[in-house]
This record gives C-alpha cells, sequence and structure tokens, in this order.
C-alpha cells in the first residue's frame, strides 16, 4: 500500500505540535516535583496502586462513570466520544495488521486507512466485519457529537442549568473538533461511492452521494473532503494542548499521581498543573455552586477558577469569592481538589511571613481545669454560650474530667488565616496550640467546631492525641452508657456543616445522636450534597446580603422537610442557619444536654 | 363615617381620640388584651423623666369618657378595601389606620451576649420592668456595684439582619444609666457605645449631664462577646477604640439595650394589600414628606412605628396627622 498522499500533511503536523508539547509539559511539571513527591512515587511506583489508576482509567478516562452516576445523558455523551474516539483508533489499528501483517506503518496509515485501502480487495468476511464495526463506532461518536451539538444550543435537555463560558483557545479546538467526526463521514462516504468500500453507514452515505453527482464530482470532491478532514484534525491536535482538551491525556497522569499519593498542598507546586490541566470545563461544578443559585455570582466557580488560574489571569477576586463547601469536588468527574488549588492560589495572593506579628502568642495560656481529656472551644463557640454551657452539661453527666483549653479565652486554631492565605500566621497558632495540647498531657481532644477540626486533623500534628468531633464524643458517650438521653417527640432536620461532612466525612455520628432524641428528617439534599449555610470563614470576598440569599434558600429546604427544629453541629452554622428560618436551631450539643436522663 | 385603627398602643389610641374630635366612628383592634402596648411596660421617658403612666393613663380615661369602641384580645388577620378582617370576624369601615407598631429586638439572637443564658445580662425592657416593680437587683437579690449599658443591640448590625438605627437606645441608655445612678448612688456604671445620637430637644443636655453631673463612663466601642465569672457576674470583652486597646471588664450588670425592628405582622400586611415594605422591613409610607402617614392604598393609612423606629412624641403627632388625613379623605367619599 501506498502511504503518500499530500492530504496528511495537517494531521502529520498536528501529531507533531501535540507530541512536542505535552512531552515537554509533562516533563517539565515531573521533573519540577519536589523531591519528596519525586520519592513517594518510587514508593508506589510497583503496587496495587499503579493497578487501581490502570483501572480507574479505564472507568473515568473512558467509560466516564462518575458522569453517568450524575447524569445519564451527560455520561453517554462524554462516554461516546472518549470511549468511541479510542475504540476508533484500537480498531483502526487492529484493521491495519489485519490487512497488512506487522509491517511499520505510519500513523497517517492507520487513521486515514479507509483512503489508503480504497483499491484493495474488500470480499473477505472478516474485511465486511472490520468495515461495518468501524461504522458502528463511527455512529456512535456522531451521536455524541450531535448531543454536544445540542448541550451548546440548549443546555437544559441535557440536565446542566448552565454551561462553561469558553475561551478563544477552545472554541477553536470546539469548532475542529465538532468538525472532525461529521468530515470523516463525509470522506470516507465518498470514497465509498467512488471505491465501494464502505459498511453500513459510509456505504449507504456513499450510495446517497453516488445518485447525486456525477463521478467526476465525486472524484474531485473526494480530494477535498480527506484535505477537510485531515485539516479538522491537525487543527484540533495542535489546539488541543493550549486548550481544554488537554484533559484528555492529563486526566491520566492525575489518575496515575493521585494513586500514588501526590497532593496539592497550602502551597502552590508542580503537582498542581497536572490539576488545572485535567480540567476539562465540562461545567458541572457550575449548577451545585450556591453562590451562582442563589446570589447571582457567575464568574468564580470551580471551572472559571481553574481557567483564569491555568491561563495566568486569575484575580484575587475570584480566588477569595468562594465558600469552599466542596459541593462542586463531590460532583467534579475528574476529581480536581478544587480548594487545594484555591487555597495555595490564595497563599500566592495573601501570605505574608510577619513573625513578629505573633511574638505576643508566646505563654499565652490561660487554660483551666485538670483531666486527660481537653475541650477546645474554638472561637465560634465562645461567641455561641449555650454550646459551651451544654458541653459543661454533658461533661459532668459523663463524670468526665477536663482540661479546658479556651474557655477564658484562647489562641485560634489558625485555620481562619489558613483559608485566607496566610499559611505562615496559621503555623504560628497551630504550633503555639499544639505546645499547649503536649504540655498538659491530654490524650483526647474534643472540639465543637468543625472548622478546628479539620485543621486539628489535618495540620496538626498531635501524635498520641485523639482528636474528636463533640458529635463523635457524645455518640461515643451514648454508646458506651456513660450519657443517657430521654428521648422526645420531637422531629428535627439536621443539617451537615461543610467542614464536617465532606470536611472530615463525618455524618453518622451527628445523625445517630439526633435519633436518640428525636426523629430525624433529612432534607432533599443532604449528606455530601448538603447546602451551605452561606457565612463560611472561607469567603472573604462575598458581601452580607448574598450570605442572607444562600441562608434563606438553605433555610427553606430545612422548613420543607417539616421538622420542628434544626439540629447542626457547628456554632457557625448554628448562628447562620439562624438568620435564614423562623425554626428553632440547636447545636447537637444542647438537644442531647436539654434532655440528660437525670441519675437517681 | 366608622374608621379601623389597628393597634391600640399610642399611636392607635392617639388617632381614635383625634378620629372622634373630627366627627368620626373609629374603631381599635387590639391583638393584646388590654391597651397600651410597649408604653405599659416603660416606667418613665426621655428625656425629663415623664412617669410613663402620667402619659398613657389621661389617654385611656378620654377613651373611656368619648366612649370609644375597642375590640381587645382581637387579631386582624387582612385588610381589605372594606374593611378589615379579624379573629372574631369582618369589621367593615371607610377607612384603616395601621399602627401595629414594632417588635422588641429578640436578644437571644446576639448569643455572644449570653441574654437568656446568664442570669445577670438583662436588656433595657427587662429593666424598665424592674423599675416599675420597685426593685432593681441582681439575680442572687443583692445590688449591682458595676453596671455596664450596651447601645445599639440589635440595630445597625447587618449580622442579625437589622440595618437600620432604632433611634431611641442611645437616649434611654443615657436616660437609664441616669436612673440606675439614682438607684445606686455609688455604682460604677459604663456605657458602651459605637456612635451617641442625641437627636432630640434636651437629649444633648441630658447627654452631658450624664457625663459631668452623674459620672457615667462613656466608652466607644461595641462589646464583642460576654462569659460568665464566678458569683453570677458577667466578663465583657470589648474594644476602647479611642485608645486603640482591647479591654476586659468584670461587670455585675450587663443591660443589652436592644433596638426596635419591624412589627412582625407587617409582611401580613403585605400580603393581603400589596403594600410595600422598605428594606428594614419596616412599612413604606407614601413619601417621607408630605404623604407620611399615607400608604400607596388611598384608604389605608399609617402611624407611629409601623413605619420606623419613633419616639412616643412621634408617634403621637403622626397619630394626629393621619387622623387628618382620615378626615380629609372621608369627606372626598
Amino acid at each position: 500500500m501506498n502511504f503518500n498522499s499530500s492530504f496528511a500533511l495537517p494531521f502529520s503536523v498536528g501529531v507533531m505540535v501535540l507530541f512536542v508539547v505535552i512531552t515537554y509539559k509533562y516533563v517539565r511539571w515531573l521533573y519540577r516535583l519536589p523531591d519528596g513527591d519525586k520519592r513517594q512515587i518510587g514508593r508506589n511506583l510497583f503496587s496495587r496502586q499503579t493497578w487501581k489508576a490502570v483501572w480507574e482509567c479505564v472507568t473515568e478516562s473512558l467509560l466516564h462513570r462518575r458522569i453517568f452516576r450524575v447524569n445519564p445523558v451527560l455520561g453517554y455523551m462524554h462516554m461516546s466520544l472518549a470511549f468511541g474516539w479510542f475504540l476508533l483508533i484500537a480498531t483502526g489499528f487492529v484493521e491495519t495488521v489485519a490487512y497488512m501483517g506487522w509491517t511499520p506503518v505510519p500513523l497517517r496509515g492507520h487513521v486515514f486507512f479507509k483512503y489508503y485501502s480504497r483499491e484493495a480487495v474488500h470480499t473477505e468476511m472478516w474485511q465486511m466485519v472490520f468495515t461495518n464495526v468501524m461504522d458502528a463506532l463511527l455512529l456512535f461518536v456522531l451521536s455524541g457529537v450531535a448531543l454536544a451539538w445540542t448541550k451548546r444550543v440548549y443546555s437544559k435537555m441535557l440536565g446542566m442549568r448552565r454551561t462553561t463560558r469558553h475561551v478563544w483557545g477552545d472554541r477553536v479546538a470546539l469548532t475542529a473538533l465538532w468538525c472532525i467526526f461529521p468530515a470523516r463521514l463525509l470522506a470516507e462516504s465518498t470514497t465509498s461511492a467512488i471505491w465501494h468500500n464502505g459498511g453500513f453507514l459510509t456505504g449507504w452515505v456513499g450510495s446517497l452521494l453516488a445518485d447525486a453527482m456525477s463521478p467526476e464530482t465525486l472524484v474531485a470532491m473526494e480530494s477535498v473532503v480527506w484535505w477537510v478532514y485531515s485539516f479538522a484534525l491537525g487543527i484540533f491536535f495542535c489546539a488541543m494542548p493550549f486548550s481544554r482538551y488537554m484533559h484528555i491525556f492529563t486526566e491520566v497522569p492525575l489518575i496515575f499521581l493521585r494513586r500514588w499519593g501526590i497532593k496539592s498542598d497550602d502551597r502552590p507546586k508542580s503537582f498542581d498543573h497536572f490539576q488545572l490541566e485535567a480540567c476539562s470545563r465540562c461545567g458541572i461544578c457550575i449548577d451545585p455552586c450556591q453562590l451562582q443559585r442563589d446570589a447571582g455570582i457567575n464568574t468564580v466557580q470551580g471551572v472559571y477558577f481553574l481557567r483564569d488560574r491555568r491561563y495566568n489571569m486569575l484575580s484575587a477576586e475570584v480566588a477569595d469569592n468562594c465558600l469552599m463547601c466542596g459541593r462542586c469536588s463531590e460532583r467534579c468527574p475528574v476529581g480536581v481538589d478544587i480548594n487545594s488549588l484555591r487555597l495555595n492560589s490564595r497563599y500566592t495572593f495573601h501570605n505574608s511571613p510577619s513573625f513578629r506579628r505573633y511574638d505576643y502568642l508566646r505563654g499565652v495560656d490561660t487554660s483551666q481545669g485538670e483531666g486527660k481529656v481537653g475541650y477546645f472551644a474554638g472561637c465560634m463557640t465562645l461567641l455561641s454560650p449555650r454550646i459551651l454551657q451544654a458541653m459543661e452539661r454533658i461533661f459532668e453527666a459523663a463524670d468526665e474530667q477536663v482540661w479546658w483549653a479556651d474557655r477564658n479565652g484562647g489562641v485560634c486554631c489558625g485555620r481562619p488565616l489558613k483559608l485566607t492565605g496566610e499559611v505562615d500566621a496559621a503555623r504560628e497558632m497551630m504550633r503555639h496550640n499544639t505546645q499547649l495540647f503536649q504540655k498538659y498531657e491530654i490524650t483526647t481532644l474534643v472540639t465543637s467546631c468543625p472548622i478546628c477540626l479539620k485543621v486539628f486533623r489535618e495540620d496538626y500534628n498531635l501524635q498520641d492525641i485523639e482528636v474528636l468531633h463533640h458529635s463523635e464524643y457524645i455518640q461515643r458517650l451514648l454508646a458506651e452508657g456513660r450519657l443517657k438521653v430521654t428521648p422526645t417527640a420531637e422531629a428535627y432536620t439536621y443539617h451537615d456543616p461543610c467542614e464536617l461532612g465532606r470536611g472530615c466525612g463525618i455524618y453518622d455520628e451527628p445523625r445517630a445522636v439526633v435519633k436518640s432524641v428525636a426523629t430525624l428528617l433529612e432534607p432533599s439534599e443532604t449528606r455530601n450534597m448538603a447546602l451551605c449555610c452561606g457565612s463560611s470563614i472561607a469567603n472573604t470576598a462575598i458581601p452580607d446580603g448574598a450570605q442572607l440569599k444562600i441562608a434563606r434558600s438553605l433555610g427553606q429546604s430545612l422548613e420543607a422537610t417539616g421538622a420542628d427544629g434544626v439540629v447542626t453541629a457547628c456554632p457557625l452554622c448554628k448562628k447562620a442557619v439562624r438568620r435564614g428560618t423562623t425554626l428553632p436551631v440547636y447545636d447537637l450539643a444542647e438537644i442531647v444536654a436539654d434532655n440528660l436522663t437525670t441519675r437517681h | 363615617m366608622k374608621v379601623t385603627i389597628i393597634g391600640g398602643g399610642v399611636a392607635g389610641i392617639q388617632t381614635a381620640l383625634a378620629l372622634k374630635g373630627l366627627g368620626h366612628d373609629p374603631v381599635i383592634i387590639e391583638k393584646e388584651d388590654t391597651l397600651g402596648g410597649k408604653l405599659r411596660g416603660w416606667h418613665r421617658l426621655f428625656p425629663v423623666m415623664t412617669p410613663a403612666r402620667d402619659v398613657l393613663e389621661p389617654m385611656l380615661k378620654q377613651l373611656r369618657d368619648q366612649q370609644i369602641e375597642v375590640m381587645a384580645s382581637t387579631e386582624v388577620q387582612a385588610i381589605e378595601s372594606d374593611g378589615v378582617v379579624t379573629s372574631r370576624g369582618k369589621v367593615e369601615s371607610r377607612a384603616t389606620v395601621v399602627c401595629s407598631g414594632f417588635d422588641l429586638f429578640d436578644a437571644t439572637l446576639k448569643e455572644e451576649y449570653g441574654y437568656g443564658i446568664y442570669d445577670n445580662v438583662i436588656t433595657s425592657a427587662d429593666l424598665e420592668q424592674m423599675m416599675n416593680n420597685g426593685k432593681i437587683a441582681l439575680a442572687d437579690g443583692t445590688q449591682p456595684h458595676r453596671i455596664a449599658f450596651l447601645h445599639c443591640v440589635g440595630s445597625r448590625d447587618e449580622k442579625v439582619q437589622q440595618r437600620h438605627c432604632s433611634k431611641v437606645c442611645c437616649v434611654t441608655g443615657v436616660k437609664q444609666a441616669i436612673e440606675m445612678r439614682r438607684w445606686f448612688p455609688h455604682s460604677e456604671i459604663y456605657n458602651f457605645y459605637m456612635d451617641i445620637r442625641m437627636f432630640g430637644p434636651g437629649y444633648e443636655e441630658m447627654y452631658r449631664s450624664a457625663q459631668q453631673e452623674h459620672g457615667i463612663q462613656f466608652i466607644r466601642g461595641r462589646i464583642s462577646e460576654a462569659a460568665p465569672v464566678k458569683g453570677g457576674k458577667v466578663q465583657i470583652k470589648a474594644e476602647d477604640t479611642l485608645v486603640g486597646r482591647p479591654l476586659k471588664m468584670t461587670v455585675d450588670m450587663l443591660v443589652l439595650l436592644i433596638g426596635m425592628t419591624a412589627g412582625c405582622s407587617n409582611s401580613r400586611w403585605t400580603e393581603c394589600t400589596g403594600l410595600s415594605q422598605s428594606d428594614s422591613h419596616f412599612m413604606r409610607p407614601l413619601d417621607m414628606f408630605e404623604g407620611n402617614v399615607r400608604s400607596e392604598l388611598p384608604n389605608v393609612f399609617y402611624a407611629g412605628t409601623v413605619t420606623s423606629p419613633k419616639t412616643i412624641g412621634e408617634s403621637l403627632n403622626e397619630a394626629n396627622a393621619a387622623a387628618m388625613r382620615v378626615a380629609a379623605y372621608l369627606e372626598t367619599l
């Protein structure tokens, strides 16, 4: 077979550009990984994680299982494009080998095989099977392209209220991508009209063409349409590494690196590039965002943040205006850790190492009491004295000896500063509190604030101290029989605080505690998709009015359960939810303390 | 001609008296079982310490003398074009004056101050009640030595959705501080404020005398939180913004000067009539000047704190103005 034809040139150039750019990017990013990350990769390279990563690449990069779970139509669209195209390439390769045996064939030979093989004999049964399978795959991909067109025009049909607004480079790549498969259909059909080598699809379209045109026109057209097809591929490949389609390849190394334990940190690092460029800008993160749906803020969602950061046009405004509730990441089909990236962007904007600022921390110790169990109220609990009082009664009822770390005012846990990007300042607080906890040799640290809990678990190195949220602690006391409560006839709904639920994965313990005193009613969006209260300390840019709108919308969803009251497990949520509902709002500790069975 | 008056506080009573004087037939519909509204809970009124009774009693007497109809323990459910619907049935009338007033800010919403949690944190309304009862004491029955007043609780505070100034609490804080000085001559009294707004006649003079003659300390800075300490005392944390330093102080009694919030019935008026509310949820008068007691509907009028925080005197003025407007409207029928 002769693989020399000029129309393949745009395709070949595109492939070269793609290969060079992607290789340059990946080598650079991997080379710049911190040594710790490199060692981590070395340790895990030959482990089960690698096999898990291979499997994840199949289920996610090709089959898009996560999107299927959220939205089957959208899942089909992505799968038909990714998996369909992959099968076209794979089957095309096998087909070429079947025809030619194991002889070296240039890449263009595989891709434009229909053209190069037009003069060959196509009478064998297996040849017909290949032709028809290839046509079926092409139809599969085309159905995805049709859905993609529909989605652009009318996104609601695919279950998305909003889709992404794209940058210029994306539009070029998108247009080229949309042309590739229709062009391929036309090219193969034209060849089939002349040479009769088509399957059920290209053969049928070919016969239609043959009926409509003279043989001379068909020959002229054939030379044009293969050029168009090749150009579409070439343009797409050239635009790809600079557009959102970089995600097609980047998702693969991301999956492997993630399986090997590499994470984004509170400071930017090279791994972040893999996350940024693995974002396909599908826009699935837009709909869950409450800033968008309740407050009409449309420029800050995960997809826009990642896009702005990737193209170096990120503003502090976009980085800061986010509740970091994590609802977007729950839905992200690529599993991009948007919050960590946002945090380290904030670090870039706001971190100002000025260590003398916190000199006054030295020696601050207002703790009181003695006990192996330490209680850290946190600033928001100190501003919600009912919770503090309830905890006091619970400790007393359980006969617990408690060391009170901060009831007379202590040093902040550091998370609020960390969330604004002031990582160095936050470290000062963490160092101080760690020393304090160690000095009093506590074995358990209880906090009623999920914000504190998250930073204790993630950033503190507390070694032998077990850190518990009060929901876990109370649940344990109830289970051990150290605490007894009298059930009431009330029906409560439970609001999952972001930092506790999505943040620390604690969903069941608070529910068990609520159920011990009342009937539990679940709102429609709950657990890992629970709504944010709107007053998150992670957002320093949002105006109060927008916070209120979010709280009211949450209030409505909680009221819709028909509950007599709302129970939550975060002092900040408690304050925020109260702004959005007329129902009474309690902390978990309050409903327990108010219904303690008095001992006789 | 018959006019319904919703609410039997000072504004409602005065509107009724004025309308009666103009030859009309007012009926007051009051949801409580007695008339007088919030004024009944007050001891003395600023700026000249007039006993609240001395204002209310003569008005109530006139009401009785003139045999004005009062429907007590009756709640208005809806305002309609030809009267109002109440919990006891329909009351027909040619015009309605809404005098449904305000609500006191619920201090438990500022949980950080510990109202309802710590014994010796009380509101300005509680203090008036204590004075009416003739005994001001701590929870354990003893006398307070150090007393702090906190201004703007539930006023000018976005976090509790009260952006507006409640207007009367500043001067109430000064008045109550002076009264406390009289009850407890040897006590220490502190007022924590962010601005002191002495807008009325005699108010500024009262503020000056509070400082110069009564030795009351004014500290510019809001209290951020209160915490209990041994012996039922309350420790407050604040920032003295004039000195630029944080401060901690242990007091025997913390008095929260609670603000005025829009009456909870306002949303009902809006729903049934299409009348509108301002951003702070008070009813919006037709305009701020010539139409300040008129509503967007020709036969519905406003008087008193239903449209914004006001003093007793201002509410009485509005009652008279509303009566004049109603009379003029009835002429046109």
